[in-house]
Formats: C-alpha cells, structure tokens, sequence
C-alpha cells in the first residue's frame, strides 16, 4: 500500500545493504541453519554499527598517537578492544 | 362482438364461459377464451375490472391511468390472455415495443391495442378465426406500429404501454402471415413477424454498445505475415527457448521438431534435416547472427575484427556445408571451426547455438568460461556431442591461440547446452543428423546413443573440469572479498580520516573473524530457542549483549538511525490506513 508508493519515489538506495553477500556468508558459516527474511538486515545494522564503533576507536588510537594517517596497528588494537566488547 | 352483459356484477369466468358457448359454439376452448375475451369488452362488474387492473399493473407496473383509460374492457383481455400468455410472449413483446411510451394514448389506438394482443395469442393458439373477429380493430394500430418501430429506442418505461406497442407491432406483421395458409402455427408465424421486428432493433444495440460488435477480420491476415516475419527476427536475434516454432521456413520443419520432448528416431529426422539444408540463406542468416552474438560475449575474449571473419567464414561453411575440419580451422578461429561443424550437424543446432548464446550471452560476459567449463563435465548429450567434435577440431588445430578461442566457443556453446532442458538435447541429437559425410560421420556418433558419443568427449571434458577448478575459487574469495570491501569502505567513511591500505586490509581481516563470531552466536540463541531459523528476537538479543540495545536505546531507534528508509519500513511495523500493519506480525 503505502510502502509500495514510498519505495517507488526513490529507487534507488544510497546506502544499499549487501544482502545477498550477507546471506551467503551465514549459509557458507552455519549450512544447518536459516535465515529469515528481514533478519539479513539486522545483520548489516549489526555490522554497520560495529564498523562504525572500530572506525571511532581507530581514530582515536590514531589521534593518541597522534597521527593523521590510521595505520594498521591502530586498527589492530582497536579491533582487539572492540571484539572483546561484542563478544556477545 | 357479443355484448352480452351479465346481470349479476360479479362475473366469473364460468358465467363468461358460458356466455361465450351460448355465443359461438363452434369454437375451441382456446378460441372460446379469446373470443371471450373479445366478448368482454363490455365493462363488466366493477370487482372484475378491478382484479384485471390490479393484474395489469403486477404486470405492466404502474399504469393506473392507462388501465382506466382501457377500460375494463382491455383489461378483460389481457386478463384472458395472460392465462394463455407465458412469459416468453410477454418478453418478446416487451422487446419488439418501442421505447417510448406515452401516458397519453388516444382510446382509440388503446383499445385496438389490447385486441392485437388478443390476436397474437390467438394466433399463437392457431385459431385464425379469432382474428377474424379483430381485424378491423387492428386496422387503427397498424398505423400505430410501424410509428412504434421507427420512434425511438430508447428504453421502456412503461412495460405495459411497451407491451401494448410490441403487440401493434408485431400485429401488423402476423397480418401476413395470418391471411396466409392458416397452416402456419401462430407462433412459427409469429416468430417470424418477430424476428422482423427484432432485425431492427437489433441494429441499435450494436452501435450502442460497439463493444459487442465484432472486430474486422483482415486484421489476422496481415498480423500473421508480420507475425512470423517477427518471429523469425527474434529467433534470430533474441529467440528464447520456447520460440523455436517461430522460425518460418526451413527453420519451421526442424524447430518444430525440436520442440518435441521425444522426437522420431534420427532416420526419420534426416529427411527434415535434408529438406532444411536447402535453405542455406537462412541458415546463413542464422548462423550469421549466431555469430554476431556469440561474438559479442566473444568479443570479451576474442578480437572485434574476427566476428566479421566468422561470419564470413560461417556462411561460406553452411552454404558448402564443408565438414572439414581443417577447412576451418585453418580459417581464422576456434569459433570458425566449431562454425562448420554445427553448419554440419544442422540447422537446429544452429537455431539452439543462437539461442543458447542469447541465453548464455549474460552468463558469458560475467566469466562464464570457468562456470561453462564446470558445466561441461555435466554430461548432456549435447555437449558430449559438441565437445567431441569441438575436440575433433581441436585436435586439428594447433593449440594456443586456438584453443583458447576453442574453450571459449566450447564453454559458450557447453554452457548454452546445459541451460536447455533435457529434451532440448534430445531433440537435438535427433534431428542432427547432417547431410555431408563428414558430418554423416559425426551424425553415426550421435544417432546411436549419446553414450557413444561422450565416450571420446569425456577424455576432453578431463581436461576442462582441471582449468575450471582453477578458476572456481578465485570467483568465490572475489564475491567474499568484493563484500568485505564494501565495509571496509564505510570503515574509511566513518574514521573520517586518511587510511593506509594496510589498515584496510586488517579492518577486512577484523571483519571476517566479526562475522564469525556473529553466526556462532546465532547459532547458540536459536539453538537456545530450539529453533532452527535465526529470527529477529535473536538479532536483538545479540544486539542487547553486545550493548547496542539498551534500555534507553531500543532496536527501532538504531534502525531509524541508520538504515535507510525502504529497509526502515521493512523491519518497523507500521500502521496504515485500512487497518494494516505492515509488515505483518
């Protein structure tokens, strides 16, 4: 109803949710299990926010050190800081 | 007419019976009613009148001034004749009457009215002698009637005035008929003023409603013509699978063939295959198309500049229908090679190669030749066969340069083939049969049994698989990597400052082992919850140990946050009008 007229004002999305790359992951990872619908979208939230939380801790490891380039070291420690927290 | 009135007010219709024997004795029943009736013009008892207006108006509808106007006399009749009429007459006067009815109607012209009616049913009843009695009546509506038919037609308002104009109309038409041999029922008599009747108003009733009218036919003649030109055009160009029978000419013999699932043996095909040969225009064509879209995914390969000697090549291959191999492979590709081979095993095969590349042009743009190649071990028989006489010219030709055009028209043409479904292969493999000897040969191979045929193609189809597993993988860590890269993309986006691309390398490592982690923990919630399918409850609860979800921060607010609109609406639940909840819970 509604849905359908919204959706058909803006094709096309700007931030597209890549998923089928999500689904095959979870097939590749987990064969045994499903996947629902919208659940693949949770998933890229999921993913978003936990990209958006390493990209603040990198930054911020850059700036301690303060350099302006991130390097990989950054990356790798604020990687290790933010499994830990989404260990789930 | 007898006016015998009756003494006492309330006439019954057995005193009216009466009446009428006393009247005229040698008369049937039937006529003794009309003629009753016609007796009873005279107004009788007030009751009686009364009871043939109330009939008349749960006939006719609301026609109080009319009935009075009539007078109980015309109210008698009908009443009489509604014993005889039935239903079907009542229509079918209601149809002839004009629509137009006025409430003012001259007591002359109503009273004869009511008489016609009578000697309709009269008529209907055979009793020409009823008539008799009413033809000077009916002298005043048949100035009426023909006014009625050519009046307007619009809609009756009025059924009984319609009734009465129908019965003037079809009155002065049962004339005729009546004067003549009283063999005629009344009703064929009848029937046929009616049918006189109804050829007029007919006519307004197709232009009314043009919807009704039919089409003019020339149209199909010239649709046909364009139709198969069409056909053969998209059969050339874009022709799907189902659209074999289009093919006009040659085409058609052998297309149609194909389409059957379970075809004759290749004996009985071989003559179609012969007939089709003369054709080589058309195969020519064809082929020449093929080859312009088989080249056109080739071109991802191949040079431009060789579709143009393909083509050249092919044309001169199907019009010799020259099967030697080294014929073409000495002409400019691989693709030529495999040209003269399939100009060789028919035009069918052509016709499928056209439209398995059109099938397989998207499949071969996106690298298909690794895909194709994985498919070729898939057995079909076609392929065996094609990949045997592929192999045949392989051999033939040198390797290198060739082969790879080799492998590439192979996994083309192996991957057009397996696409089509099992019967497709059947059909070809029947009516392949080619004409010229070499072909004859290939054609010995395939008619026996596809086995046979696959048996050389096996050894060729080893080889294949080897490149194709090389290249399998690759696709995969590329799809999963091209993923990854997406994130690591928005990584960049979101530190809003310079990376190097190491950095990113390790954000895409970091992703993987989070990804991991993410489907192990799904795994244990919905294991948890006894379920085999990982719903939305266990995306929040993860979310909630992860602490994104909190109590202040809800699941619907970080989606509103940071997902686009259509994926909003798709995971909110809305309320919309109509009472709807989208999505439904």
């Amino acid at each position: 109803m509604a849905v359908a007229a919204t959706i058909s004002q803006r094709k096309r999305i700007k931030r597209k949710a890549p998923r089928g790359f999500l689904r095959r992951v979870f097939k590749r990872q987990k064969p045994h299990l499903r996947l629902e619908a919208t659940c693949d979208l949770l998933v890229h939230l999921n993913c978003l926010l936990f990209i958006r939380r390493l990209a603040e801790e990198a930054r911020t490891d850059a700036c301690k050190t303060k350099c302006g380039i991130i390097k990989d070291q950054h990356v790798l420690a604020a990687a290790k800081v933010m499994l830990k927290k989404s260990r789930g | 007419m007898a006016d015998s009135d009756i003494s006492d007010n309330e006439p019954t219709t057995r005193t009216l019976l009466r009446r009428v024997l006393d009247t005229e004795a040698p008369r049937t029943p039937r006529r003794r009613q009309s003629t009753r009736a016609g007796v009873q013009r005279t107004p009788l008892g007030t009751p009686f009148s009364m009871r043939l207006r109330s009939q008349t108006k749960t006939t006719a509808g609301r026609q109080p001034h009319r009935a009075r106007s009539i007078g109980r006399l015309a109210h008698i009749q009908t009443r009489g004749q509604l014993k005889e009429q039935t239903p079907r007459t009542l229509l079918e006067n209601i149809l002839l009457t004009a629509p137009e009815s006025s409430m003012v109607m001259p007591e002359s012209a109503v009273k004869p009215v009511p008489a016609p009616q009578v000697v309709q049913f009269s008529r209907r009843e055979s009793s020409p002698g009823s008539l008799e009695l009413q033809l000077p009546e009916l002298n005043a509506p048949t100035t009426l009637a023909p006014g009625r038919l050519t009046s307007g037609r619009r809609k009756k308002r009025l059924r009984l005035s319609e009734f009465q104009q129908g019965m003037d109309q079809g009155l002065p038409l049962s004339q005729g008929p009546v004067t003549e041999p009283p063999g005629n029922t009344g009703a064929s008599s009848l029937s046929s003023s009616l049918n006189l009747t109804f050829a007029t108003p007919l006519l307004p009733q197709s232009v009314q409603r043009p919807g009704l009218a039919r089409r003019p036919p020339t149209r199909r003649a010239v649709d046909v013509g364009i139709f198969l030109q069409d056909l053969q055009d998209t059969s050339v160009a874009t022709a799907l699978p189902g659209d074999r029978t289009p093919v006009a000419t040659l085409p058609t013999d052998t297309v149609l063939e194909d389409t059957q699932p379970f075809s004759q043996p290749l004996i009985g095909r071989s003559p179609s295959v012969h007939h089709s040969l003369p054709y080589p225009s058309l195969s020519a064509e064809r082929t020449v198309s093929r080859r312009t879209r088989s080249s056109g995914p080739g071109l991802q390969n191949n040079s431009p500049g060789k579709p143009a000697q393909l083509l050249a090549g092919k044309a001169e291959e199907v019009d010799a229908l020259a099967m030697g191999f080294p014929n073409t492979s000495s002409s400019t590709s691989g693709e030529d090679g495999v040209e003269p081979l399939l100009g060789g095993v028919g035009e069918e095969v052509e016709e499928r190669m056209e439209e398995s590349m059109s099938l397989s042009e998207v499949k071969e743009a996106a690298g298909a030749q690794a895909s194709a190649r994985a498919e070729e071990p898939e057995a079909h028989t076609e392929v065996a066969e094609a990949e045997g006489s592929w192999g045949a010219i392989e051999e033939k030709e040198p390797e290198g340069s060739s082969r790879d055009k080799d492998t590439e028209a192979r996994p083309e043409l192996a991957s057009s083939t397996p696409e089509f479904p099992r019967a497709r292969q059947l059909e070809f493999l029947e009516p392949a049969p080619p004409t010229s000897t070499a072909v004859g040969l290939f054609r010995q191979q395939f008619i026996p049994a596809p086995s046979l045929s696959s048996e050389p193609l096996e050894p060729l189809s080893a080889r294949l698989p080897t490149r194709v597993q090389t290249a399998r993988p690759r696709l995969r860590q590329d799809s999963y990597k091209m993923g990854l890269s997406h994130y690591a993309k928005l990584f960049s986006f979101y530190a809003k400052m310079p990376m190097e691309k190491k950095a990113l390398e390790m954000v895409e490592k970091c992703l993987d082992k989070y990804f991991q982690r993410l489907c192990d923990d799904l795994d244990v919630f919905a294991a948890h919850a006894g379920r085999k399918t990982v719903r939305l409850e266990d995306l929040e609860l993860l979310m909630r140990r992860q602490g994104l979800v909190t109590d202040r921060v809800s699941l619907h607010v970080l989606v509103e946050q940071h997902l686009p609109l259509e994926y909003r609406q798709l995971l909110i639940p809305c309320a919309f009008s109509g009472n709807t909840v989208f999505p439904a819970q």
